[in-house]
């Protein structure tokens, strides 16, 4: 009965820092611009313990304890962006070494506080032995941001495991990491299919044309995946010639299988989206219309 | 009287020669012996000492420096002169691999025997060959003795026949023979392995005998003299009156490991098929020679495997020996596989299954001299006797290259020889060796078997460096296609043994590189323990966070003592309060935090040690106890 009181206490206080929390999360996106406290060893005794969180969260995450420093990780993680004030906690922790279980989870709550201080610490770890800490890292990268992420996530391109560099390719996308997309179109070429995406995400003028030049030389499926995220960005990202040029790209294939993917980006066309890049689309799906394995073409 | 009588009867009356009628075929006063028969005591010599000296004082004329290629496609021979160089192609079935005897090539297939003159392919004569497979020939300039090994039971057929193909003496038995020589008209026959019956091809007697102490199954002759032999060299000479005491003329090769397990000269008694095999491709080769004493030619051997052919020092200060038998002194890396050879003076003459034969030269396994037969081979029968092996070899490179360069080629097949090469490479202090072991250690290509030995070889280096710490610089990058990390745990060794500080940075980044195998960081640890400076400082505490309590295995464990001592060596403060804390901390993993806390333990042992004597008559100073 004890316990359950416990356990009920807890929650509540975890609802009632949730609210707060969120009240608090702008706050934490500013604290994000200032300096961090040193993460060294010893630096982080000065962090302070975020309104949102029990006031013991740092005192528990320094304890040595394997069961206090968990509970404490999830506090933070429950925190998410919220628990940025404790980031140089755990990365001090993690500095000075946690066993595997606490490892990754300390790389997990990192990401979820997406604190770009947390980045040099998740970099390192991006390069652990222990593959699964190595995913943990990369995917946490790609939520921390910040130069430090994306040079880690650009080497993590060329990491041994083939999900570490899946992970990586996705979370450079994410972060919209401009320079990265020479690296990406060197894995899409060795096969590392999530580049294509990222690519898509983040091409300007002749990459976004370069990546639908891939057609017929990488799949199809893998190519599109890019195609279509570049087809959906704003004409100030990708400018309405580089999608009419993609569109006849996949167009001039002439197989049921262009015929589909151009009918799925035509049903989603915007209403208000450009009507020229609009009538390429429904011109090159009429087409490929008569192409084995094509559906009919809506009157 | 049968026809075979007759023309026995017509060989000795005619005599051929004084010798015949002094060697006692035709009813001599000495002692006859029964042809083959294995009831004959030994004579302790004096038979064969007697045919020594009515036959010694022969001169014997130099044989065809020739090389006769059986081309691949149907049954043509090839011939080439190596003293001229002129070409000559012969059609005819064949049974066995031909024989160069004398001046003459002899073969035998499609029920045949044939003989063709060795300069010109043209054809002396051809007759029904007994049921037999051909063993050997030999000839005098005069008769060829050819023998044979019956198709279907035991025994052996010895056939002399004249220039114009008449038969002169044709002798079966039930023994082994083995390859022929002829000088005088009097045939040497080696057979059962161990004597050399001499015969009389007017009479058919055998006149003489020896009993020799090593394997023996040919007889031949080269550069003016007659040889037996088989693993080893014995001359016919005054000597050889003492072989059956052991004490003949004799040049023996050194014993040394060898791939393949090559033989000198294939078994006499033993047809040899048409087609090369593994056993002419993995040969040794050797050419007797000298005055009083018996030696090889040029102070050398050579071996063959497949595509590689090899020159050893035969010891005892021949020309370009340098005196340590059986030491590798060259190593040639071919094109093609060689299938057969014959040593000369001043290197040794190849041919390969491509039809290309070289000239290697006898002191640095340059090439002399190249020549085409025009045909890819099944088989090749290479002659020198005269012809001196000359010019200035090309191609030389230095020995530590040479080995580099075959052990490098990739080549499933040479993988054997390849190993024995890896050993000689390892043995050398050249640098260039250092450089050759660091690139087959790091070649991905590089087969299971070689890479193990060349890791060990690569650990045991003390020179190198700058090719070492260059390899260190390459990373696994799945981008760059580089899918195979440098071998740094056997560079991190030699390196820690060098004290090579310089590469403490280099090895350092290779403690967090994810793609080294466990054992490569254990042993870059170690070396660091050594050669890290404070450079590698952050990089130690780095190290040391992530694996004292996430080590995985030993070897990682092992890696974090190693980074940890040296934390400790280097002094500093917050490496050594990273240390202090871990042994203390029971997350850290037991092997590492046991054997950290016996370094530390052992520090400070070491430090109240060496600390020094208290100056008060024994009271410790500072703080009070």
């Amino acid at each position: 009965m004890g316990a359950k009181r416990a356990k009920r206490a807890h929650l509540a206080k975890r609802a009632k820092a949730g609210f707060v929390v969120l009240c608090l999360a702008l706050g934490a996106l500013v604290s994000e611009g200032r300096p961090r406290a040193d993460t060294r060893h010893g630096g982080a005794k000065a962090a302070p313990a975020s309104p949102g969180l029990p006031s013991d969260v740092a005192k528990r995450l320094r304890s040595g304890d394997d069961a206090q420093v968990k509970a404490a990780l999830d506090d933070v993680r429950v925190a998410g962006r919220g628990g940025a004030p404790l980031v140089p906690v755990i990365v001090d922790a993690l500095e000075r070494g946690l066993s595997p279980t606490l490892t990754q989870a300390a790389i997990e709550t990192l990401g979820d506080t997406e604190a770009e201080g947390a980045s040099l610490a998740l970099a390192w770890y991006s390069k652990h032995r222990n593959v699964a800490i190595r995913r943990a890292a990369v995917q946490a990268l790609a939520r921390t941001r910040g130069t430090v992420a994306t040079t880690a996530l650009r080497a993590a391109l060329s990491d041994p495991d083939p999900a570490v560099r899946a992970l990586a390719a996705t979370g450079l996308g994410t972060l919209n990491a401009r320079e990265a997309v020479g690296d990406l179109f060197v894995a899409l070429d060795h096969r590392v299919a999530e580049a294509a995406a990222s690519i898509g995400q983040i091409c300007v003028g002749g990459e976004c044309d370069k990546l639908a030049g891939k057609l017929g030389s990488v799949p199809f499926d893998v190519v599109t995946s890019g195609l279509d995220r570049a087809l959906a960005r704003p004409p100030a990202d990708v400018a309405d010639d580089i999608k009419v040029k993609i569109v006849a790209r996949v167009r001039e294939l002439g197989t049921g299988q262009a015929n589909r993917f151009l009918r799925g980006v035509q049903s989603k066309w915007p209403k208000k989206g450009s009507p020229r890049v609009r009538q390429a689309i429904d011109q090159a799906v009429i087409a490929t219309s008569g192409s084995p394995g094509a559906e009919e073409a809506s009157p | 009287m049968t026809p075979r009588r007759r023309v026995e009867r017509l060989a000795c009356a005619i005599g051929v020669g004084l010798l015949a009628v002094l060697v006692g075929g035709c009813g001599a006063a000495q002692q006859r012996l029964s042809l083959f028969s294995t009831d004959w005591e030994d004579d302790r010599g004096a038979s064969i000492a007697r045919a020594w000296e009515l036959v010694g004082s022969t001169a014997i004329p130099a044989s065809s420096d020739v090389v006769v290629g059986v081309g691949a496609q149907g049954d043509t021979l090839i011939g080439l002169s190596l003293a001229n160089g002129s070409r000559w192609t012969f059609s005819h079935a064949l049974d066995e691999r031909p024989a160069v005897a004398g001046r003459v090539v002899v073969g035998s297939g499609g029920g045949e025997i044939f003989a063709i003159d060795a300069q010109s392919g043209a054809v002396l004569w051809k007759r029904a060959a007994p049921r037999s497979a051909l063993l050997g020939a030999g000839d005098d300039g005069a008769v060829t003795v050819v023998t044979f090994r019956p198709a279907r039971g035991v025994g052996s057929v010895l056939l002399a026949v004249a220039r114009d193909g008449h038969v002169v003496r044709e002798i079966e038995t039930g023994r082994a023979l083995g390859a022929p020589a002829v000088v005088a008209h009097t045939a040497f026959v080696p057979w059962a392995g161990e004597y050399v019956s001499v015969i009389n091809l007017g009479s058919g007697d055998e006149i003489a005998r020896v009993t020799l102490r090593s394997e023996t199954s040919h007889a031949w002759t080269q550069g003016g003299a007659l040889w037996f032999g088989e693993g080893s060299f014995i001359r016919f000479d005054d000597h050889i009156r003492d072989a059956s005491r052991g004490r003949a003329s004799t040049a023996v090769l050194p014993p040394r490991e060898l791939p393949g397990r090559p033989r000198l000269m294939p078994r006499g008694s033993e047809p040899v098929p048409a087609s090369a095999s593994a056993d002419d491709k993995a040969r040794i080769y050797a050419r007797p020679s000298g005055g009083d004493v018996v030696a090889l030619e040029d102070g050398r051997w050579y071996a063959t495997y497949f595509r590689i052919a090899m020159g050893f020092d035969a010891g005892g200060g021949g020309a370009a020996s340098g005196g340590d038998a059986g030491k590798l002194a060259w190593v040639h890396l071919h094109g093609a596989d060689f299938i057969g050879g014959a040593v000369g003076a001043g290197g040794i003459v190849l041919c390969d299954d491509k039809g290309k034969v070289t000239a290697l030269d006898a002191a640095t396994g340059g090439v002399l001299s190249e020549a085409d037969l025009g045909a890819p081979l099944r088989a090749c029968v290479v002659n020198v006797d005269a012809e001196r092996l000359s010019g200035a070899p090309s191609d030389v490179k230095p020995f530590a290259t040479q080995l580099a360069t075959a052990v490098l080629i990739e080549d499933p097949q040479l993988v054997v020889a390849q190993k024995l090469l890896l050993r000689e490479l390892a043995a050398l202090g050249d640098e260039t060796a250092t450089k050759a072991l660091v690139d087959l250690a790091s070649d991905p290509r590089t087969s299971p078997d070689l890479l193990a030995e060349a890791r060990t070889a690569l650990a045991n280096r003390r020179n190198g460096a700058a090719f070492m710490e260059e390899a260190l610089a390459r990373h696994y990058d799945f981008l760059k296609d580089v899918l195979r990390s440098p071998p740094v745990g056997p560079i991190a060794q030699a390196l820690g043994a060098m004290k090579e500080k310089a590469a403490a940075p280099l090895l350092a980044a290779h403690l967090l590189d994810p793609a080294d195998t466990n054992d490569d960081v254990m042993r870059a640890a170690a070396a660091l323990a050594i050669i890290a400076g404070p450079g590698e400082l952050p990089t130690l505490r780095q190290f040391f966070g992530m694996y004292r309590a996430c080590a995985d295995d030993d070897d990682i464990a092992s890696a974090v003592v190693s980074v940890g001592q040296a934390l400790l060596a280097l002094d500093d403060k917050a490496g050594r309060g990273m240390v202090l804390a871990a042994t203390e901390d029971p997350s850290t993993v037991p092997y590492a935090r046991e054997r950290l806390q016996a370094v530390i333990s052992e520090q400070r042992q070491a430090q109240a040690a060496t600390a020094p004597p208290p100056s008060d008559g024994g009271k410790a100073t500072g703080k009070p106890k």
